[in-house]
């Protein structure tokens, strides 16, 4: 899922400062998973912002909607209601949402209240971990189904650099070393020839560093 | 401060920490406005109903939930006190001030200990005056 993190109060109120009537637009998916944006979010933030701005004395209205996803148009058409009740939009969505509902609505500004941070997991209550970064060019099944290009903090490929202690990485002893793991977990397997197994250096174009990337479906395409 | 300042507290409670039929030893109940929510748990009490009871015009909001390691539902109380924390935190951006929220464990039928708590609450306002945003 897409990990992300709701932008501290004092960035939110400059963002929707020339704002009269706001709509706090959740996405029920990814970003309530990590208690950034869903449902309960928007009610909070919603509540924060009111008493800030009374408190200030600035008049502002405050509406809340949660859909499903703000990154597909069957969702987000459920907004436009509420859109068109308001003359700004707060979305509480990764990145993606967001550019999402402002292709839709033209007229409406779609601001960001989350800092999108990381594909990830939910490690246990409250901890989310970083496990991939989309390089586009998937190599897990060699290393045990355990990414180094995300968790090796040097992208290691062909092996550990030598360097952690009892299994936490050098760059930050609260990371458990990427290789450490895959090297258990490819034991465990029985599959340690893997490591015999040369990796070229990574072509990063078909990464972020090639500029934003496109996926298209022939097959799904009419 | 205001000499007119009557302030208005909302007191969420565990069921099973604090009994709202209790008859508290408190002198000059008139000075003061009280709201009372029952919680079946004190986990129940969401980031969002604390800063409604701002909203609503609150100048205090207080949470008495069960002594540590005495949660019926194992835990209620430790969720309630992250949660009053993070509060804390958010009206402290706000600039609200964090103290007016307060979160305390009380042993059921303490009403000695309650009405110390209350009166605590009432000083603290006393000295942080009304809710400015309400």
């Amino acid at each position: 899922m897409i990990v992300g993190e709701q932008k501290p109060i004092a960035e939110i109120k400059e963002i929707v400062a020339s704002s009269k009537r706001l709509l706090i637009l959740g996405c029920g998916t990814c970003v309530k998973t990590c208690f950034a944006g869903g449902e309960d979010e928007v009610a909070t933030l919603a509540s924060a912002l009111r008493l800030a701005f009374k408190k200030e004395g600035r008049e502002i209205e405050i509406e809340e909607f949660t859909i499903e996803r703000q990154c597909e148009d069957e969702f987000i058409q459920e907004s436009a209601p509420a859109i068109a009740r308001n003359n700004s939009v707060l979305s509480l969505a990764c990145g993606a949402g967001v550019q999402a509902v402002a292709r839709r609505f033209a007229r409406t500004p779609v601001l960001p209240g989350v800092n999108t941070t990381f594909i990830g997991v939910f490690e246990s209550q409250g901890v989310f971990t970083e496990e991939c970064t989309g390089c586009g060019d998937c190599k897990l099944a060699l290393f045990g189904s355990i990414c180094p290009v995300t968790r090796c903090a040097k992208k290691l490929l062909n092996g550990p650099c030598g360097g952690s202690q009892d299994g936490k990485c050098e760059v930050d002893p609260e990371t458990n070393c990427a290789w450490h793991l895959i090297i258990d977990r490819l034991k465990s397997l029985g599959q340690m020839d893997n490591l015999m197994t040369y990796i070229p250096p990574k072509d990063w174009r078909l990464s972020n560093s090639g500029g934003p990337r496109k996926l298209v479906r022939e097959d799904h395409i009419i | 401060m205001d000499n007119h300042f009557k302030p208005k507290i909302t007191l969420f409670h565990c069921i099973n920490a604090f009994n709202e039929g209790a008859s508290l030893p408190l002198t000059g109940a008139d000075d003061f406005e009280m709201k009372i929510v029952k919680l079946p748990c004190s986990s129940m009490v969401k980031d969002v109903f604390l800063l409604r009871a701002f909203e609503a015009g609150s100048d205090g909001v207080l949470v008495l939930v069960c002594p540590e390691g005495e949660c019926r539902y194992v835990e209620g109380n430790i969720r309630a006190k992250k949660r009053v924390e993070w509060v804390q935190n958010l009206l402290d951006e706000i600039g609200l001030n964090g103290k007016r929220l307060s979160i305390c464990n009380i042993s059921f039928g303490d009403e000695v200990a309650t009405a110390q708590i209350i009166k605590k609450t009432l000083k603290d306002l006393d000295e942080l005056g009304p809710n400015p945003a309400a």
